[in-house]
């Protein structure tokens, strides 16, 4: 019992192939043999996945056609008589027993005839798959609200859509010995830098794994310091977030089964913008921008700090808020540090709690959720007001993230920061502090450090990072690893002005 | 090369005023006051003209050996075994500052805010994040210099600008009132702090764009710290006259005194994080400087082997150096700049001079 054929040639008698794709397919339940005689007397088979084919066609446009074909079919003219005859665009000869497997494994009809030395496959696969929806972790309120899907062929054409260029090429690459899972590199040829796509293409060749189930596990064999808290890759279900790093210069990577494409190179602020920035007017994407900037640090610092401050610096709290607090916390039997932990483990496990739970049961959760993490914890005396108050800012700043894993990554690091300064201080808050950005400046994302361009500065590149520069003021692409072959993205004098003439008429 | 990492001017320029001032705004205005009186906001200018010789000085010595640090090219111009000599003696000085460094940073910590921890706790663990970055390479804490400081400068500017309504211009007069003299005198001990400009010397072979766009940053460099100590002297004398040679560390006591409209007061916690950057960014460089250095004298491909060593002796140095607070400014007052003198001024100056007579130049 063999999982794979071997390249074997196939052979001219049909009940050779008939045996082998027996055994290479034995108790396989959900193959079918379907056999069938040519113009009613050349002996023939098809094989073929049920469910991933479409029957209709099979049984109107092919076994029809087969059947009432009347020229005999030769080694030589094969291919021209059956593509003549059967009304499908995508059909290939096939000439090895291993080629004709991958093809069924695709959903393809694969058609054996007795004395030809080739097989035919009939690209019809066709399969239950999920509609297009709008995606649930990244949705706007102004801008296009479809998500990739399941399937490849529906992202490749959501993409294609977009840009409809020759130069976006995608390159398809089989990763995985048991999936031969269908992975395309995607770029636009001409403003993705050839160094990049090259690395890009290394990387995943390189990649040799049992299965690819999602594109974390790409992720996870090609990224730089695998390590790290930090996502070296963006990760998004958004056509348009990715159509905008490929217009950028980045590649994006698609993996077949998972609506999530990977983006690289990507930055710490690549990770904190989101598709909305664009769209709306060019105040309002800076200050958003700007309000996740101080919610990300928040997140990072904020119990840290009300745990340094009430452990060790009191002095610094306005004397009226310190005695509200000293007030509140008077019942509360646990230093600071403990409480915070307390809330915030709490916080997190309700958290993991309502992403996984049922939805009948989701009710249930959230009211005792929101007891245990507030009125009830306050009054039994187990936390005091002003940390369920820190706990919550802390929460819902975690939520302003745009990407799900960077998020993820502050998250994890407010806990070693946490206790950093519950023993010692803003001074142990500081020295994490200092760790992180150390850490941060050390990234790489496909060479490209992650904190271009704050660190190393990149002034032309600054004004869409601190700022959300109006669309005529971007005229250059960032600039990423390698030599961008052209670096303007649009003319000079974009700026839009009323025409100059004589106003009075 | 050992160092394959290249940084910009930009990125010496930035992490080299830290380098200078994080110890000089805790200790010199205390310092400068005992000698000088209340003309010691003008000691810094006096002293920074040290820092631009020094800077000159270094910039020729690179001239000639563009590729080479310090250490490497001090074999070349005064010979193999006394150059060597030489270059072990500058390992040791490094180790010897930054012991200094390590204890005025513990110090500062254990008097003022965390009064009963350990000082060794303190220092390790600041000790362990420089060891990260150093072990991340040049390029690494480079940028990470280049995002803290401008944030900590930000907080430093802001405690200056809330001191405004505190200060009293009239504590400055009279000007030079016994003459140049002590002004001058005073001008000696930050002038050491100013000469630590010498340490560019470690860098410059690793810098992306050389020649004249080097020299204008490291300048600039120069001004800008020149500015920040006065703007600090100019702060401490107006607010508290002549009561600051009383306190250790005025400009934190200044802080400590100001308050904004009764909300924020007592914000000295705020300077102690923006001070620990500039500490964190001083020490590295030194610390830096000290591991390529033996590394290039012990001839080895990596410096990363000797982080562990090398962070072991100067956290071991730093409780060596002075038995406590009092002993330690009294070194810093007295010893320290004569000591400085000799490795940042005097023999970089004779090595140029050396270097000019036998005509020495990279082949």
């Amino acid at each position: 019992m063999k999982a794979t054929a071997d390249s074997q040639p196939i052979s001219s008698a049909m009940e050779d192939n008939y045996k082998t794709l027996c055994d290479i397919y034995s108790k396989c339940n959900d193959i079918i043999f379907r056999e069938l005689k040519i113009g009613g007397k050349t002996e023939s088979f098809l094989v073929f996945i049920d469910g991933m084919v479409n029957v209709e066609v099979l049984d109107l446009h092919i076994v029809r056609c087969l059947q009432h074909l009347t020229e005999p079919l030769t080694n030589e003219n094969c291919m021209e008589v059956l593509g003549g005859e059967l009304s499908i665009s995508n059909l290939l000869s096939v000439e090895s027993i291993e080629d004709a497997v991958s093809h069924i494994g695709m959903g393809c009809i694969t058609l054996f005839v007795n004395g030809i030395t080739l097989c035919f496959s009939m690209g019809l696969a066709k399969w239950e798959k999920r509609g297009i929806e709008e995606p649930a972790a990244e949705s706007v309120v102004r801008g296009p609200r479809e998500g990739f899907t399941e399937t490849m062929s529906v992202n490749r054409a959501m993409l294609r859509r977009k840009i409809k260029t020759p130069a976006l090429k995608m390159v398809p690459y089989r990763l995985g010995r048991q999936t031969h899972t269908e992975v395309n590199l995607t770029y636009i040829e001409g403003i993705a830098s050839e160094a990049l796509v090259n690395e890009a293409d290394d990387r995943i060749s390189g990649i040799d794994i049992d299965g690819i189930l999602e594109s974390g596990y790409v992720e996870g064999l090609i990224e730089d310091s695998p390590f790290s808290p930090f996502p070296q890759m963006q990760v998004t279900e958004r056509p348009d977030v990715v159509s905008a790093a490929l217009l950028e210069g980045r590649v994006a990577i698609l993996v077949d089964g998972t609506p999530f494409v990977l983006i690289a190179p990507a930055t710490l602020f690549t990770m904190m913008q989101s598709p909305e920035d664009y769209y709306q007017r060019f105040y309002i994407g800076t200050l958003i921008r700007w309000l996740r900037y101080l919610f990300f640090i928040t997140t990072l610092i904020l119990p840290s700090l009300y745990v340094a401050i009430l452990t060790f610096h009191q002095e610094m709290v306005p004397t009226s808020l310190l005695l509200s607090i000293a007030k509140s916390r008077e019942d509360i039997p646990f230093p600071a540090l403990v409480e915070a932990l307390l809330m915030e483990v709490s916080f997190e496990a309700l958290r993991e709690a309502g992403v996984r739970l049922p939805k009948q049961v989701g009710a249930a959760v959230s009211i005792v959720g929101a007891l245990v993490i507030g009125q009830a914890a306050t009054s039994a005396g187990l936390v005091s007001a002003p940390m369920v108050m820190v706990v919550a800012i802390t929460g819902i700043a975690s939520f302003m993230m745009p990407q799900y894993s960077a998020g993820i990554a502050i998250r994890m690091l407010r806990f070693p920061i946490m206790f950093l300064s519950g023993v010692l201080g803003l001074l142990g808050l500081m020295l994490g502090i200092i760790f992180i950005v150390v850490h941060l400046c050390s990234l790489r994302s496909f060479g490209v450090p992650y904190l271009q361009p704050i660190a190393p500065m990149k002034g032309n590149e600054m004004k869409d990072v601190l700022a959300r520069s109006p669309i005529w003021m971007q005229r250059r692409r960032p600039k990423l690893t390698g030599r961008p072959n052209n670096v303007n993205r649009q003319a000079p004098g974009m700026k839009p002005e009323p025409p100059k003439g004589n106003e009075s008429s | 090369m050992i160092e394959k990492g290249r940084i910009s001017p930009v990125q010496l320029a930035i992490f080299m005023h830290p380098t200078v001032l994080a110890t000089a705004s805790l200790s010199v205005p205390a310092i400068t006051m005992k000698t000088a009186g209340h003309d010691m906001w003008a000691a810094p200018i006096v002293s920074s003209l040290i820092g631009f010789m020094v800077v000159l000085v270094m910039f020729k010595l690179h001239e000639r050996y563009p590729n080479e640090t310090f250490i490497q090219y001090s074999e070349s111009i005064l010979g193999k075994y006394l150059g060597r000599a030489i270059g072990l003696s500058y390992i040791f000085s490094f180790l010897f500052t930054n012991g200094i460094v390590i204890r005025e940073y513990g110090e500062f910590i254990a008097a003022t805010f965390l009064l009963e921890t350990p000082m060794v706790f303190v220092v390790v663990g600041l000790m362990i994040v420089c060891a990260y970055a150093l072990h991340q390479g040049i390029e690494v804490w480079a940028r990470a210099a280049q995002l803290l400081v401008p944030i900590a400068l930000v907080i430093i500017v802001f405690m200056l600008v809330i001191m405004v309504p505190d200060m009293h211009v009239k504590e400055m007069f009279p000007i030079m009132e016994y003459g140049p003299l002590p002004l001058l005198r005073a001008s000696i001990v930050p002038s050491s702090w100013f000469s630590q400009y010498f340490i560019i010397a470690i860098f410059l072979p690793y810098l992306s764009k050389k020649g004249r766009t080097a020299l204008n940053w490291t300048m600039i460099s120069v001004v800008a710290s020149l500015t920040t100590m006065t703007l600090i002297n100019f702060a401490v004398l107006f607010i508290f006259g002549d009561i600051n040679k009383s306190y250790n560390y005025p400009f934190l006591i200044a802080v400590r005194y100001v308050s904004l409209s009764d909300f924020i007061e007592h914000i000295e916690s705020l300077l102690m994080t923006a001070w620990l950057v500039a500490i964190f960014i001083k020490i590295t460089v030194v610390y830096y400087a000290a591991a390529l250095g033996t590394a290039q004298i012990l001839r080895l491909t990596d410096y990363r082997i000797l982080i562990g060593p090398i962070g072991l002796l100067m956290v071991l140095l730093s409780l060596w150096c002075a038995p406590n607070l009092e002993e330690l400014t009294e070194l810093l007052g007295r010893s320290v700049p004569f000591f400085s003198s000799i490795f940042q001024i005097w023999i970089p100056l004779l090595m140029l001079g050396v270097a000019m007579a036998r005509g020495a130049r990279t082949a």
